[in-house]
């Protein structure tokens, strides 16, 4: 007696209810799919018309079908988003930029070109990052379904504490003393050399930097300490002081790592010194690699940390 | 559909099927005669609303249901149970306190307690 359309939509309604519930609803949605469409007969309209409205009105079948069995509709509910958010943020800020870094690490230990432990860093910190979404996303997804309670509850002793975004005094004081003590570092250097080897003092920077790449090092320091005044001065991080402070970042970083790639950033007399006193090339590449993942890792920081502020103060 | 305005008068309406359907399921009722039941005291409803909801009613113990296969179309009808009837009793007596709250956040003499 039912025609395609109506037996096709029972079907698809009733096709992933429970057992129990399937025959009894499968009969009482044909009777009345049934009497709506006899009802717009009646009104006038031809059977093919009647029966495609009156299942057009009852919509989605996978949408009725969850409302008989009672499913909700959505992947995560109101009751663990937050959650579910909080937590996946605070992992994602965590477990990638350390996979990330132990990776590279271990890849350049190992004796890996730097390009091999840079690509192999991204592809293991990718892999993570999807990883964790997934995982974290699906037993919340379990918990959903489950009606199971995650226990965590909100109270006022989580509120943020309001935090200081680096542009009042104490801050610029930091941040010239710091340069302070570096320029001073440097000259020292320079004039009288930071190592000390067998009783007598030796530069640890390369004696040939003098005077361009010192100077230019110096100049970088300076302007940091520009930078610092500047965002005192206006009291706020701006998109231009964020860019400022990003590339004097990248600056330091090309300064850095183009001397420590000719092997021109330390003293060799030191280098000299430390092979003879029975550090072997292992350990040295060790030592370096852990020099560049500072460097790099310290001026990104920079670099993020100023960008970071930039958008807190913008919603100020 | 998404209109502010709509979503307002969802929410204002939600609750409100809950309960006139547990009053007109005082005397039995089949899911379509109750559509059109519910059109024409004016509570517009979708029926993909209403027949998953009677469904949740009876699995609560508010509505009773049995089949009638005495007429050529068997059809499941619904009865409100004593447990229903009493949940209407309440529902009702809300609503009618929602009535004189909210007249009384308009009117220039507030109302008593007894009016509620």
């Amino acid at each position: 007696m039912h025609s395609t359309l109506t037996s096709r939509y029972i079907d698809a309604t009733a096709r992933s209810l429970p057992a129990a519930l399937e025959q009894d609803v499968r009969e009482e949605l044909a009777a009345s799919i049934a009497d709506a469409v006899e009802a717009r007969i009646a009104q006038g309209e031809d059977r093919g018309t009647a029966e495609r409205a009156a299942l057009t009105e009852l919509g989605d079948p996978s949408a009725l079908a969850a409302g008989y069995a009672d499913r909700s509709l959505h992947l995560i509910g109101p009751r663990h988003y937050l959650t579910w958010l909080r937590l996946l943020r605070t992992l994602l800020l965590i477990v990638p930029p350390i996979a990330m870094l132990g990776a590279g690490v271990a890849h350049a230990i190992t004796g890996a070109s730097v390009g091999e432990a840079i690509g192999e860093s991204i592809a293991v910190g990718l892999s993570v990052i999807v990883h964790l979404c997934f995982w974290v996303t699906l037993v919340f997804v379990i918990l959903e379904r489950t009606g199971a309670e995650t226990g965590t509850t909100w109270d006022v002793d989580q509120l943020p504490e309001e935090r200081s975004t680096g542009t009042g005094r104490t801050d610029v004081l930091a941040s010239l003393a710091l340069v302070a003590i570096m320029l001073g570092a440097l000259a020292w250097d320079l004039v009288r050399g930071l190592a000390v080897i067998d009783g007598s003092t030796v530069q640890v920077l390369h004696p040939d930097l003098w005077p361009g790449w010192t100077l230019a090092l110096a100049a970088l320091l300076l302007l940091e300490a520009g930078l610092a005044i500047a965002i005192f001065a206006q009291g706020r991080w701006s998109t231009t002081a964020a860019i400022v402070n990003t590339a004097l970042a990248v600056a330091f970083v090309s300064w850095a790592l183009t001397l420590l790639g000719r092997g021109q950033l330390l003293n060799p007399e030191l280098l000299g010194s430390a092979q003879a006193s029975g550090v072997d090339a292992g350990t040295m590449r060790i030592l370096g690699t852990i020099l560049v993942v500072s460097i790099v890792g310290c001026s990104a920081w920079d670099a993020i940390d100023g960008w970071l502020k930039t958008a807190r103060d913008r919603r100020r | 559909m998404n209109d502010p305005l709509d979503l307002h008068l969802q929410e204002l309406r939600r609750g409100t099927v809950v309960l006139s359907c547990l009053q007109l399921l005082r005397t039995p009722g089949y899911g379509y005669g109750l559509l059109e039941d519910l059109e024409r005291h004016g509570f517009a409803t979708d029926a993909n609303t209403l027949y998953p909801l009677l469904r949740r009613l009876e699995k609560q113990e508010f509505l009773t249901s049995e089949w009638n296969t005495e007429e050529t179309r068997p059809r499941k009808f619904y009865r409100t149970s004593a447990e229903g009837e009493r949940l209407a009793d309440i529902l009702t007596t809300e609503w009618n306190a929602l009535t004189g709250a909210i007249r009384s956040l308009t009117d220039p003499h507030p109302v008593t307690d007894e009016e509620n």
